[in-house]
C-alpha cells in the first residue's frame, strides 16, 4: 500500500509543477534549509528551523507571492493580518500566533484553524469568526521527486506520510522516535517510470479515442446516408402504395362482376354454413392456442412466484418478529401443503396439440365440402344448364346473368362471394394477390417511416462530445465484485449477474447523459476518476427491489486506455454507482483534460489542506 | 385461466400482506408486544403480584416467615439462622445468612434446605440440578466480600429482634425482626431500607405435584394455552397459589416443562423517606423510575429484567431489553442508599410510592414519601446486598467494589467508531477509510457486521467480498486505526465447518431439556450455542481467536459480541427455552441474565491469548456486548441495541446512558443516527452532537438504510458533524480521565444532576443533561426537531457557569437559556474546574499521542479551580505497574498560582515501565493555558512566571507571555498564557501575580 500511496503523491506533486508552470522535473528549491531543532535550544519542545535566509522556506519555489512574507530579516507580519508583527523567534516555534497560521508553516500548531474544528472565544481573540489558514500546508521539498504540500494535521504526528511527503520531512521532530527516511530517490524513480508508462498509456488512449471518434463519425455518416436513401425509398414506396391501391380497386371491380366459375364459389345455405363453420372452427382453434399460451405463461409465473416464496420462507429473518411476514410465511406454508390440483398432464397436452393442428391435419378438409357444395349450388346448376345451350345464347345468357347477379348482389339478395367483406378464403386469387401486394407495400412504407424516425432520433440524441459513444453503443464491459459480475453496456443498460448462477438483474436502462462533479482517488496506474466534472450515464427503471426502489445506476466515466469497470458501489439500497474507465473520455491530445484519470489540474487540489 | 382465477383472491391477499409488510418496515414501527410476556402471562410474576394484592389488602396480614431466635449466630461478621415458612401444617426451613462486609455493605441470603440437600424429585426425568442456583456470585461478584469482624450485636435490642452494628464507625445497624422475619437497615439511627416491611417475602418451596383427578385436562389445556390466557379456570378462585402455572407454562407455542415446579423468590424492599429510585438498567423510561401499579402517567406493568432481543423496542416502557442490572439506588436530600438483588433469573420489580401526611408530633417539615419496591425472581437464591451511602459515590463505590470496576479501555475505544451493517467488501472499508482522511474527519475504528463472514460462519471471511482482510487491516493500521469484527455465540450447524465440528465433538454447546445438544435458529439458520458457563468451552473459545486460527485477524482486530441474550429466532420470547441445560446441569432459567456476561468474559480472555508473543506484553481487549448483567462492566462496552432513526430515540438515549452510568456500567452508547430507518440530516447532525458525549461513541446503520458516513451529509451538516467529532477528540484527555475515575472508583462517566448535586432535590428527576466526569463540563444536547434557538439548562447551584465556546456567563440556581443553533452544542463549564484538552486535529486518537495540551482553567465564584488528568499509553496494562501520568491541577485565588501536582500513589512510579513511560512523555508539554473568568486585575499584565521541577537550570523560573482579554456583554474575561512549555508529566507552577 505504501508504494501505491507514494505514487499517488508523486502524481499530485506533478500537478503542483504544472500549476507553477514549470517543466515536469523538479528543480532547485531555493535557499537550503535544515529541518532540525536548533541545537542550542534549551527547551526541547521549542523548535526553530534554522535556515540561511528565512526561518523556513516553504514557499520560495512555488508561491513567490507568499514567499515574500518570509523574507524580512527582523520581523514577521501575519500574512492575512499584517498588523500583527512577530519577532522571528516566534516563527515555527510550535505555537500558533497568527490568526491565519502563517507563523507556523513548519509545524502543526495552527492545524486547528479550520472551520471543521470547534473554536472558542480564545481562538477568536484576534480573528473574529472567520478562521482559515493562509498556507496550503506544510511544504515538502521532496528532492529527487516533486514538491508538495502536506496537511498541517499530518505534521509530527508520528506517521511517515510518504504518500505526500517522500522525503519524510514532515516528521522532522521524530515524535515517539519515529524516523522517516528520505525515499524520494526511489519513489521519484518509480514515479517517473510509472509516469512514463502512464504517458504512453495516455498517448495510446488518445489514439484509441481518435479511432473511436473516426468510427463514430463513420457510423454517423452511415446513419445520415441511410436517412437520405430512406427519403428516396419512402417516396418510391408511397408511389407504389398508390399504384397498388388503384390496382386493387380495379381488380375488385372486375372480380365482383365475375360469375364464379372458380372452385371457391359458394352460395346457398350449405355454402354459408360451411363457410361459417370453417370460420368458427378457426376462431376456436386460434382462441384455444392463445388460451394455452396464456396458461403456459401463467403456469410459469406461478412457478416463479412459488420459487420466490420458497426463498422468502427460507431467507426471511424471524428475528424481526414481524407479524406481517410471519403471517405471509404461514399462509404460504398452508398454500404449499394444500392439494394443488391436477399436475400438467402430457396426454391432455397432446390432445390439445392435436386439436390445435389445422383441420386438414385432423382429417377435415373444408375444401372437399366446399367443392361438394359447389355442385349443389344454384350457380353450378345454372352453369350445367348453360352447357346445353348454343354458344351465342350462352354468351347472351352469361352477360345477362352477370348483370342480374350484380343487381341481385347489389340489392342484397345474393351473397357477395367475391367482395372483400367476406372472409379472405372466399376472395378470388387475384384480389388476394392484389391485397397482399398492397399490404406489403404499406408495411414497407411504415417500416421506412419508423426507420426514418429512429435514425433521426438517433442523430439528434446526445452521444457525448464528438458523438463518441456512437462508436461504443451497446458495447459492454464487465467486472467481478463479490459474488456478482457487473456489466455496463454503453447507452444501453447495466446488469448484475450472480456468479453462482441464477437470473440476471437489470440495474437500469439508459436514460440520459449527465455531468457529475467527482473527487476520487487515482491509483498509481492512473485508474480513478480524479477530481472535476466527469461525463456520466444515468440508467434507471431496472428491476424493482424488495422493499426498495427500482434499481438504478450512475456510471461515471474516466479516462483509461482500455475499457474497464474500476469500481461498483451500492450507494444506498438498489442505487448503484459504477466508475468506468474508457478511452472515449480522454482528452484528444491524450493528456489530462476533462477526461479524468486525475491528470488534470483539477485532480490535485483536493489534497491540500486549505 | 379459470384455475388461476379461483386462487387469485389468495394471491391478492398475499400481495396485500406484502404491502402491509412494506409499510411495517418503515421507521414508524413499534415493538410486537405479543412476543413478550406481561406479568400476567408470567406465572410466578402473576402469583406474586396476587400475593402482594392479598397481603396489602388484608389488614390482618401476617407474613408466614419467622426467624428461629435460637438458631441465630453471629460470628466474625457472619450471622446465620433458620427462617421457617409456615405452609399449611409444614414448617419449611430456609437457611438465612446475613453477611457484614468491611466495606459497610450488608448481604442477606435465603436458601431452601430441601432443595439444597437435594431432597426433592424432579419431574419429566429431568437431569437438572436440584439446588437453587447459587453461582451468580461467581460471575457477578469479584470483591468487597471481606467480612467485618467489627460487626457486633448490640445490647438492649427489643424483644424478638437482633441488632447488629456494623460499617464505618459502626454507624450502620441491621435490626433483624424475628417474627415475622424482616430487617430494617439504619444509618445513624434512622431507617433507610426495610426488608419485608410489607410482608411480601415469598419463597416458593418445593412440593410434589399432586395430580388432580381431572380427566383429559392436559389435552384441552394445551390448546387453551396456545391462546393468550395461560391461567387455569380454577373453580375456587380464592386460593393465593394459582397452581395453573406451577408445573408447566406455555407462551407463543413454546412449553416450559418446569421440572422443579414453582420456585420463585420475592421480597418487598422499602425506602422510607425516599421519593426517587434509579437503576434497574436497561429500560427506555426516565432515569427516575416510575410507579408500576397503574395510575396517571404510571406504568401498569412491573419493570422486567429478562435479557431479550427486543425488535424495535418502544419508548417509555418497563419492558425488558437486552441487558439487566438488578441494582437500585434511592435518593433523598443528602442521602443515597442502594440495593443489589443478585439473581440472574427472570425478574420483575413493582414500584409504588406512599406518602404520609405531616405528623404534627414529628419534628419534620410536613409529609414524607416512601418508595416501596417488590422484587420477584423466578428461581435461585434470595440474595441482596444493602449499601447505606450516604453519598452517591459511596453507593456506586460499594457496588463497584462488589461487581468490579469498568475496564480501563484503550484510548481508541473512547474515540469515534464508524459502523454499518455492512461494509460490503474489504475495498469498501478501505474506501471509507480514505474518505474520512480526505474529508479531514477523525475516526479510530471501523466495524464489520455479520456479512463479512462466509455464510454467517464466524471465524471465517467471505472469500468473495473479503479476499484480503489483512491488507485491509494494514491500511487501517497505517493511521493507527482498528477493526472490530462481529463474532456471535450461535455456531452454524453445517458440514465442513471446523468450529461447529469441534463444538459438537467436544460437547461444549448448551443442551436442551433432554440433555442433548440444543438446536435453534439464528442468523446462519440452524445453529448451536456455545455454553460459556463451561470452563472447557471458554478454553476452546480462547483457542479460536488465536491469530493462527482466526486467519485474517490482526493485532488491530477487536471483537463485537452481539445476540448474546442469547437471541434465538425461534425460541420463546426470541431466546432459549428456560428448561435448557447449561454446564453443571443448571437450568437456563436460573442463569439467563448472566448468559451475555459469560460470552464477553470468554472473548475478553481470548483476546489476551491471541499469540504467545503478545501474552508477555498484552494489550487491553476491546469487546462490545449487547447483553449484560451486573459485572459486565469489567469486560467491555455496551450499546443500547437496535434503536431507530427517530427523534424520540435520540431523546431516550440520554436517560438510558445516564442509567447505565449510575448502574456501574458507564461505558455505554447508543447507535448514533439510529439503527433502523434513515435519519434526516438535522437528526443525524444533532445525534452526532449528542453522540460526542456518549461514553461509547459509534455511528451505526441497518443494512437497508442509505449510507450516512459523516462526509456524505453535505454542507452545512458535514462541517457541523466534523466539529462535533473534533470536539470529542480535543476533549479525549478529559474523557480518558473520566474513564479512569470509573475504573478506580466506579464513578459514572456521564453523571446525572442528582449524582453531582445530591443536596438539590429539584434536580433529582432531571435526566436530559449531565456532567462529563469530574470536569465540570455540563452538556444538554438538543434532542428535539426544529429546536434551533436555545436550550434551557438547569443549574443546580449558585456557582458560575460559562459557555464552553463563547465564555458567556450564567448563574444559578435555576434554568438558564443557552444558545442552540444547529451548529451549537449547549455545553457549559462549571466554575472551579480545570479541563485538559488537546486541540490539534489528527486523523486518529493514536496520532495525538505526542501532541501538547491546552489547559482550560475555569475560575468559579471563589476564584479557585481544580482538575485532574490521567494519561497512559492508552493500550497496554503497563499502567498497572505505574506507567501513567496522573496530575492534579489547582489554581488558588489566594496565591494566584496554578500548580501541577502528582496524584500517583507513592511508590507506583518506581518501576522500570513507569520510568520508561515518563521518559517517553518528557517532551509532551502544555502549550497553552486559558483562564476563563480571569480577574480584571490581570488587565495590562503581560507575563506570568513559570517554574518547573527537574534538574538544573530548567527548574529556574522564567517569564512567559500572558494576554488578558475583556469579555464583552455577558461574556467572561479570559487570559491566555502563551506556551508555558512545561512538561505534562512534571510538577510545575505558573504564577499569575
Amino acid at each position: 500500500m505504501r508504494s501505491v500511496g507514494a505514487l499517488l503523491c508523486l502524481e499530485y506533486a506533478a500537478t503542483v509543477y504544472a500549476a507553477s508552470g514549470e517543466a515536469s522535473r523538479p528543480r532547485g528549491v531555493g535557499p537550503e534549509c535544515t529541518l532540525k531543532p536548533n541545537a542550542n535550544n534549551v527547551e526541547a519542545h521549542i523548535r526553530v528551523l534554522a535556515c540561511s535566509r528565512a526561518p523556513f522556506s516553504p514557499l520560495l519555489t512555488n508561491s513567490p507571492p507568499v514567499a515574500k512574507f518570509y523574507k524580512d530579516a527582523s520581523t514577521f507580519s501575519c500574512i492575512s493580518n499584517p498588523s500583527i508583527i512577530l519577532p522571528l523567534s516566534r516563527l515555527n516555534d510550535d505555537y500558533c500566533d497568527c490568526p491565519d497560521g502563517s507563523d507556523e508553516p513548519g509545524t502543526s500548531a495552527c492545524s486547528h484553524l479550520s472551520s471543521l474544528s470547534p473554536h472558542t472565544s480564545a481562538d477568536h481573540s484576534r480573528t473574529g469568526s472567520n478562521i482559515s489558514l493562509a498556507l496550503p500546508g506544510f511544504y515538502c521539498k521532496n528532492k529527487g521527486h516533486i514538491p508538495t504540500y502536506v496537511p498541517f494535521t499530518n505534521v509530527n504526528d508520528g506517521i511517515c506520510d510518504y504518500t505526500l511527503c517522500c522525503d519524510g520531512s514532515e516528521e522532522w521532530d521524530h515524535v515517539g522516535g519515529v524516523k522517516c527516511e528520505d525515499r524520494c530517490q526511489q519513489i521519484g524513480k518509480e514515479f517517473r517510470k510509472l509516469d512514463e508508462a502512464r504517458q504512453k498509456s495516455l498517448g495510446s488512449a488518445g489514439r484509441k479515442r481518435k479511432e473511436l471518434v473516426l468510427e463514430a463519425g463513420r457510423l454517423r455518416r452511415e446513419v445520415e446516408d441511410r436517412l437520405q436513401s430512406l427519403g428516396a425509398e419512402i417516396e418510391g414506396s408511397e408511389m407504389k402504395v398508390k399504384q397498388l391501391e388503384a390496382e386493387l380497386v380495379e381488380v375488385e371491380r372486375r372480380e365482383k362482376g365475375k360469375v364464379g366459375r372458380g372452385p371457391v364459389q359458394k352460395v346457398g345455405k350449405m355454402g354459408v354454413l360451411v363457410g361459417l363453420a370453417k370460420q368458427r372452427s378457426e376462431e376456436l382453434r386460434e382462441t384455444l392456442a392463445r388460451v394455452r399460451e396464456e396458461r403456459d405463461a401463467s403456469r410459469g409465473r406461478v412457478q416463479e412466484l412459488e420459487g420466490v416464496l420458497m426463498t422468502f420462507k427460507e431467507e426471511y429473518n424471524p428475528n424481526f418478529n414481524d407479524e406481517g411476514v410471519k403471517r405471509a410465511v404461514r399462509a404460504w406454508e398452508e398454500y404449499a401443503a394444500r392439494d394443488k390440483g391436477p399436475e400438467p398432464d402430457a396426454a391432455h397436452d397432446r390432445d390439445l396439440d392435436a386439436i390445435t393442428q389445422s383441420d386438414k391435419d385432423n382429417g377435415l378438409d373444408w375444401a372437399e365440402y366446399e367443392s361438394e357444395d359447389g355442385e349443389e349450388s344454384e350457380a353450378v346448376v345454372l352453369h350445367s344448364f348453360e352447357t346445353f345451350l348454343p354458344l351465342s345464347l350462352r354468351t347472351w345468357l352469361d352477360t345477362n346473368l352477370r348483370t342480374l347477379r350484380t343487381t341481385l348482389i347489389d340489392s342484397g339478395i345474393l351473397a357477395d362471394t367475391s367482395s372483400t367483406s367476406s372472409s379472405s378464403t372466399s376472395e378470388s386469387k387475384a384480389v388476394q394477390a392484389a391485397h397482399s401486394r398492397l399490404d406489403a407495400a404499406r408495411q414497407d412504407l411504415a417500416n421506412h417511416h419508423k426507420s426514418l424516425a429512429s435514425h433521426q432520433e438517433d442523430l439528434a440524441s446526445n452521444m457525448g462530445p464528438e458523438d463518441i459513444f456512437r462508436a461504443l453503443k451497446g458495447q459492454c464491459i464487465a467486472t467481478d465484485s463479490g459474488e456478482y459480475t457487473y456489466e455496463f453496456c454503453f447507452l444501453d443498460k447495466t446488469t448484475q449477474k450472480p456468479k453462482k448462477g441464477g437470473g440476471h438483474t437489470n440495474m437500469g436502462n439508459f436514460v440520459r447523459m449527465e455531468t457529475v462533479l467527482v473527487d476520487e482517488d487515482v491509483d498509481e496506474k492512473g485508474r480513478g476518476l480524479g477530481k472535476g466534472d466527469r461525463i456520466a450515464m444515468r440508467f434507471e427503471g431496472g428491476q424493482h427491489c424488495w422493499n426498495g426502489p427500482s434499481r438504478s445506476t450512475l456510471v461515471v466515466l474516466g479516462c483509461a486506455e482500455v475499457g474497464e469497470v474500476w469500481r461498483i458501489m451500492e450507494e444506498e439500497k438498489c442505487v448503484y454507482r459504477m466508475e468506468v474507465g474508457t478511452p472515449a473520455v480522454c482528452d484528444l491530445a491524450g493528456v489530462g483534460g476533462g477526461g479524468g484519470g486525475g491528470r488534470g489540474k483539477e485532480g490535485r487540489e483536493g489534497r491540500d489542506e486549505l | 385461466m379459470l384455475q388461476l382465477n379461483a386462487s387469485s383472491s389468495r394471491w391478492s391477499a398475499f400481495l396485500l400482506l406484502c404491502l402491509v409488510l412494506c409499510s411495517l418496515l418503515t421507521p414508524v414501527v413499534t415493538v410486537k408486544h405479543e412476543n413478550f410476556k406481561t406479568c400476567d402471562q408470567s406465572g410466578f410474576c402473576k402469583r406474586n403480584r396476587a400475593y402482594a394484592d392479598t397481603a396489602l389488602s388484608t389488614s390482618s396480614w401476617s407474613s408466614p416467615y419467622t426467624l428461629e431466635a435460637s438458631s441465630v449466630r453471629l460470628d466474625k461478621g457472619l450471622l446465620t439462622g433458620i427462617v421457617t415458612k409456615k405452609a399449611g401444617d409444614e414448617n419449611l426451613r430456609l437457611p438465612l445468612t446475613v453477611s457484614f462486609y468491611e466495606s459497610g455493605t450488608a448481604r442477606v441470603t435465603i436458601d431452601e434446605e430441601k432443595r439444597r440437600k437435594g431432597e426433592i424429585e424432579l419431574r419429566h426425568n429431568s437431569k437438572a440440578r436440584k439446588e437453587r442456583y447459587n453461582e451468580a456470585e461467581q460471575w457477578a461478584i469479584v470483591g468487597g466480600t471481606v467480612l467485618s469482624k467489627g460487626a457486633a450485636t448490640t445490647q438492649g435490642a427489643e424483644k424478638g429482634t437482633t441488632r447488629v452494628a456494623y460499617g464505618p464507625a459502626s454507624a450502620f445497624q441491621a435490626v433483624i425482626k424475628h417474627s415475622p422475619f424482616g430487617v430494617d437497615f439504619k444509618r445513624n439511627g434512622e431507617t433507610q431500607i426495610k426488608l419485608n416491611g410489607e410482608g411480601l417475602l415469598n419463597v416458593e418451596h418445593w412440593r410434589p405435584k399432586i395430580d388432580k383427578p381431572v380427566p383429559e385436562k392436559k389435552e384441552g389445556e394445551e390448546e387453551k394455552r396456545e391462546g393468550e390466557d395461560v391461567t387455569e379456570a380454577e373453580t375456587s378462585g380464592v386460593t393465593v397459589d394459582d397452581e395453573g402455572t406451577w408445573w408447566e407454562e406455555s407462551f407463543g407455542g413454546n412449553t416450559d416443562s418446569k421440572p422443579r415446579g414453582p420456585e420463585a423468590v420475592a421480597l418487598d424492599i422499602s425506602f422510607p423517606g425516599y421519593q426517587h429510585v434509579y437503576g434497574l438498567a436497561e429500560h427506555t423510561g426516565p432515569l427516575s423510575l416510575k410507579e408500576t401499579r397503574g395510575g396517571d402517567g404510571k406504568y401498569t406493568e412491573p419493570y422486567r429484567m429478562y435479557n431479550s432481543d427486543v425488535f424495535e423496542y418502544e419508548m417509555d416502557s418497563p419492558m425488558t431489553l437486552y441487558g439487566s442490572i438488578p441494582f437500585m439506588q434511592a435518593q433523598k436530600k443528602n442521602s443515597t442508599v442502594g440495593v443489589l438483588w443478585l439473581n440472574a433469573a427472570e425478574t420483575w420489580v413493582d414500584i409504588t410510592r406512599s406518602s404520609s401526611s405531616a405528623n404534627p408530633l414529628s419534628f419534620g417539615i410536613g409529609g414524607t414519601t416512601t418508595t416501596n419496591t417488590h422484587w420477584i425472581s423466578e428461581s435461585g437464591l434470595l440474595d441482596i446486598f444493602v449499601m447505606l451511602g450516604p453519598k452517591p459515590q459511596d453507593v456506586i463505590g460499594a457496588y463497584s467494589e462488589l461487581t468490579g470496576y469498568t475496564q480501563l479501555p484503550q484510548q481508541f475505544a473512547i474515540a469515534y467508531h464508524q459502523c454499518r451493517w455492512n461494509y460490503v467488501t474489504d475495498e469498501d472499508v478501505k474506501d471509507v477509510d480514505r474518505k474520512f482522511d480526505k474529508n479531514k474527519i477523525p475516526y479510530d475504528v471501523i466495524w464489520l457486521d455479520i456479512e463479512y463472514t462466509e455464510g454467517k460462519k464466524y471465524f471465517t471471511w467471505d472469500p468473495m467480498t473479503f479476499a484480503d482482510p489483512l491488507g485491509m487491516q494494514k491500511q487501517l493500521d497505517e493511521h493507527e486505526r482498528k477493526l472490530v469484527a462481529i463474532i456471535d455465540p450461535h455456531i452454524k450447524n453445517e458440514g465442513n465447518y471446523y468450529v461447529v465440528d469441534e463444538l459438537k465433538s467436544k460437547d461444549l454447546a448448551v443442551h436442551n431439556k433432554d440433555d442433548n445438544i440444543y438446536e435453534g435458529w439464528c442468523w446462519p439458520g440452524s445453529s448451536y450455542w456455545i455454553d460459556c458457563f463451561n470452563p472447557a468451552a471458554r478454553t476452546w473459545w480462547q483457542f479460536l481467536f488465536r491469530y493462527d486460527r482466526f486467519a485474517g485477524s490482526a493485532t488491530n482486530t477487536f471483537i463485537w459480541n452481539d445476540m448474546n441474550e442469547p437471541s434465538v429466532f425461534n425460541g420463546p420470547e426470541t431466546t432459549m427455552p428456560k428448561d435448557n441445560l447449561h454446564h453443571a446441569r443448571w437450568e437456563h432459567r436460573d442463569l439467563h441474565n448472566l448468559n451475555g456476561l459469560t460470552l464477553i468474559n470468554a472473548t475478553y480472555t481470548a483476546l489476551l491469548a491471541r499469540s504467545p508473543a503478545e501474552a508477555s506484553h498484552p494489550i487491553r481487549p476491546f469487546v462490545l456486548t449487547r447483553s449484560f448483567f451486573a459485572g459486565s462492566q469489567r469486560l467491555g462496552a455496551v450499546w443500547t441495541g437496535d434503536n431507530q432513526a427517530a427523534w424520540p430515540h435520540l431523546e431516550a438515549s440520554i436517560p438510558m446512558l445516564l442509567s447505565m452510568g449510575i448502574s456501574g456500567f458507564p461505558f455505554a452508547g447508543a447507535d448514533v443516527g439510529g439503527f433502523f430507518g434513515n435519519p434526516s440530516k438535522e437528526l443525524l447532525t444533532r445525534w452526532y452532537q449528542a453522540g460526542a458525549f456518549y461514553p461509547f461513541f459509534r455511528g451505526h446503520a441497518h443494512i437497508d438504510t442509505r449510507r450516512r458516513e459523516p462526509y456524505l451529509a453535505g454542507e452545512p451538516y458535514t462541517g457541523i458533524i466534523t466539529q462535533a467529532l473534533r470536539l470529542r477528540y480535543a476533549l479525549l484527555p478529559a474523557w480518558y480521565t473520566a474513564f479512569h475515575e470509573a475504573h478506580v472508583r466506579g464513578e459514572p462517566i456521564v453523571r446525572p444532576n442528582w449524582y453531582v448535586h445530591p443536596e438539590d432535590e429539584k434536580g433529582f428527576g432531571l435526566d436530559d443533561q449531565f456532567y462529563v466526569g469530574g470536569t465540570g463540563l455540563l452538556a444538554k444536547p438538543v434532542v428535539r426537531e426544529g429546536q434551533m434557538e436555545s436550550q434551557e439548562v438547569y443549574l443546580a447551584d449558585g456557582e458560575r457557569y460559562f459557555g464552553y465556546f463563547d465564555f458567556e456567563g450564567y448563574e444559578g440556581p435555576g434554568m438558564v437559556k443557552v444558545s442552540a443553533g444547529l451548529e451549537e452544542i449547549p455545553l457549559l463549564m462549571r466554575g472551579g474546574h480545570v479541563i485538559p484538552r488537546r486541540d490539534r486535529p489528527r486523523r486518529s486518537s493514536g496520532l495525538m499521542r505526542w501532541d501538547p495540551f491546552t489547559l482550560v482553567v475555569v475560575l468559579g465564584k471563589a476564584g479557585d479551580a481544580e482538575g485532574t488528568l490521567y494519561l497512559d499509553d492508552g493500550e497496554s496494562f503497563d499502567y498497572e505497574e505505574g506507567a501513567f501520568i496522573h496530575r492534579k491541577f489547582s489554581y488558588g485565588a489566594a496565591t494566584s498560582v496554578l500548580i501541577s501536582e502528582d496524584l500517583a500513589a507513592t511508590g507506583t512510579g518506581g518501576s522500570k515501565k513507569a520510568k520508561e513511560y515518563l521518559k517517553s512523555m518528557e517532551k509532551v508539554r502544555v502549550e497553552k493555558v486559558i483562564v476563563v473568568n480571569a480577574p480584571a486585575a490581570w488587565n495590562g499584565r503581560e507575563e506570568v512566571e513559570v517554574s518547573e521541577e527537574g534538574a538544573g537550570k530548567s527548574g529556574a523560573a522564567r517569564k512567559v507571555v500572558m494576554e488578558w482579554f475583556a469579555g464583552e456583554g455577558g461574556k467572561a474575561a479570559w487570559a491566555v498564557v502563551r506556551d508555558p512549555g512545561v512538561a505534562i508529566g512534571r510538577g510545575w507552577r505558573v504564577a499569575f501575580a
